[in-house]
């Protein structure tokens, strides 16, 4: 397999493909890196996002944002709120801001409701979305999985039908070739819980243990409250996108599988802060014993 | 089994199921794990005709219904099937209606699948292509972080 390596939206990406990418199909891969990132990213001051957290108004999205933001709708719904893009706000009070201050600016504070402050509709010119209130976006819960959809859809187009696609250990494998994948231990990433095998799907990947900056200070807020969750330690979905898969891994912090499997369709595994874990039936065998 | 089969007893126990295991009605303070005095009035599914054993109840199969009115005042339905081996219970099924949050909450915990404390392996014994986890962290944010460290730190 050939390898390229690069950071965008605040990871590390690989992108294994059995052929060389040739110049153009690089080109193609940036550009989409690039725009998708000038559009969501709350961590540069052109975005699109940027502009949101400014003023309220009326803002135009490209294609790719009616699936996120159906999956972002979805979510909101089954998990109570739990799940909500304008969590971006509760991230910053928190200290994780687009400065990287790390410093909590005051005590946990609940995100704006989605519903009651954005409303988006689609047309043939593209999406428009309108906000009631200036709003700090976080698409965190399934940006980097639909990223890593839309980097699968340019080697696609380019003719690839064996790659990984890995931002970070979200992943996306298509080819004869499966990948044993190797579920990080939250608690101690020299081990792993299990091993599953990817095929032809989509394996994404949520866990408290990075990207904290304080006692009890992680990335993973629930919404209704702004505070960081703390019975689930990690999650692992598999789905046939990335998108969802990541979106789900977010939502089983906060949602029952049972709530969630109604809507979508997937495989999980998820380990509680006390060490328990529960997974779907076709699960059954990838934990360690 | 024997330790799914026990921890399962002892959080049907700690619902106090009424009527479980096919005790007769009057009994249901004894919780499924406890053997009553008596044994089982009715619905042994396949119990063999003697009491005999080491205990007071028959070896064979009970299945029962019980219920339970959780804080939020919604009526569960627990259904508990069991085989009694020797007068010791060798095998239990629990399946709830899982009406309410709060209670699929504490019956997803004797239903689920593990109740073991997760086990980890060293990941290069380990013979596989990638591992997926918490993303990995960007350099502006692990650089930040090492700014603040190590200005704490002076």
């Amino acid at each position: 397999m050939h390898t390229l390596g690069f950071e965008a939206i605040g990871t590390q990406w690989s992108l294994s493909t059995a052929s060389p990418l040739d110049p153009g199909t690089r080109a193609a891969v940036a550009d989409v890196v690039e725009s998708y990132d000038r559009t969501y990213s709350r961590f540069r001051s052109d975005s699109t996002v940027a502009r949101m957290a400014e003023a309220a108004g009326s803002f135009i999205l490209p294609a790719s944002a009616v699936p996120l933001l159906r999956l972002f709708d979805s979510l909101w719904q089954i998990t109570g709120g739990a799940v909500n893009p304008l969590v971006g706000r509760s991230l910053e009070v928190l200290g994780y801001d687009a400065g990287y201050s790390f410093l909590p600016s005051g005590p946990p504070a609940p995100a704006a409701s989605w519903t009651d402050t954005v409303s988006w509709s689609t047309d043939g010119r593209g999406t428009v979305l309108t906000t009631a209130a200036e709003v700090t976006f976080d698409i965190g819960a399934a940006g980097k999985g639909q990223l890593v959809d839309l980097v699968s859809e340019v080697l696609e187009t380019a003719g690839h039908r064996e790659y990984v696609v890995d931002a970070g250990s979200d992943l996306r494998h298509a080819g004869a070739a499966p990948l044993r994948v190797a579920l990080e231990h939250p608690y101690d990433t020299k081990r792993a819980i299990g091993v599953l095998t990817l095929s032809d799907r989509a394996l994404c990947a949520s866990a408290v243990n990075r990207r904290q900056w304080g006692d009890g200070l992680h990335h993973v807020l629930d919404a209704r409250t702004g505070s960081p969750v703390d019975t689930v330690a990690a999650t692992w979905v598999l789905a046939a996108d990335a998108m969802t898969a990541d979106g789900l891994a977010t939502a089983l912090f906060f949602a029952e599988p049972q709530e969630l499997s109604g809507t979508f369709s997937f495989d999980y595994v998820r380990m509680f802060t006390d060490g328990r874990a529960d997974y779907s039936p076709a699960m059954a065998g990838v934990l360690f014993p | 089994m024997n330790r799914a089969s026990k921890s399962l007893l002892s959080a049907a126990a700690g619902l106090s199921l009424l009527s479980a295991a096919g005790c007769a009605a009057g009994e249901e303070t004894a919780g499924a794990g406890q053997a009553p005095a008596e044994p089982p009035a009715s619905s042994p599914a396949s119990a063999p005709g003697s009491a005999a054993g080491s205990g007071s109840y028959a070896d064979g199969e009970y299945s029962g219904t019980g219920s339970y009115i959780p804080p939020s005042g919604t009526s569960e339905d627990v259904d508990v099937t069991l085989r009694l081996e020797g007068g010791v219970v060798a095998e239990l099924e629990v399946e709830t209606s899982q009406k309410n949050p709060t209670s699929k909450q504490y019956q997803r915990e004797f239903t689920s699948n593990v109740k073991e404390q997760v086990v980890g392996k060293n990941l290069d014994e380990l013979d596989v292509d990638k591992v997926a986890g918490s993303s990995l962290t960007s350099e502006g944010f692990n650089r930040a972080l090492d700014a603040i460290r190590s200005e704490a730190a002076s």
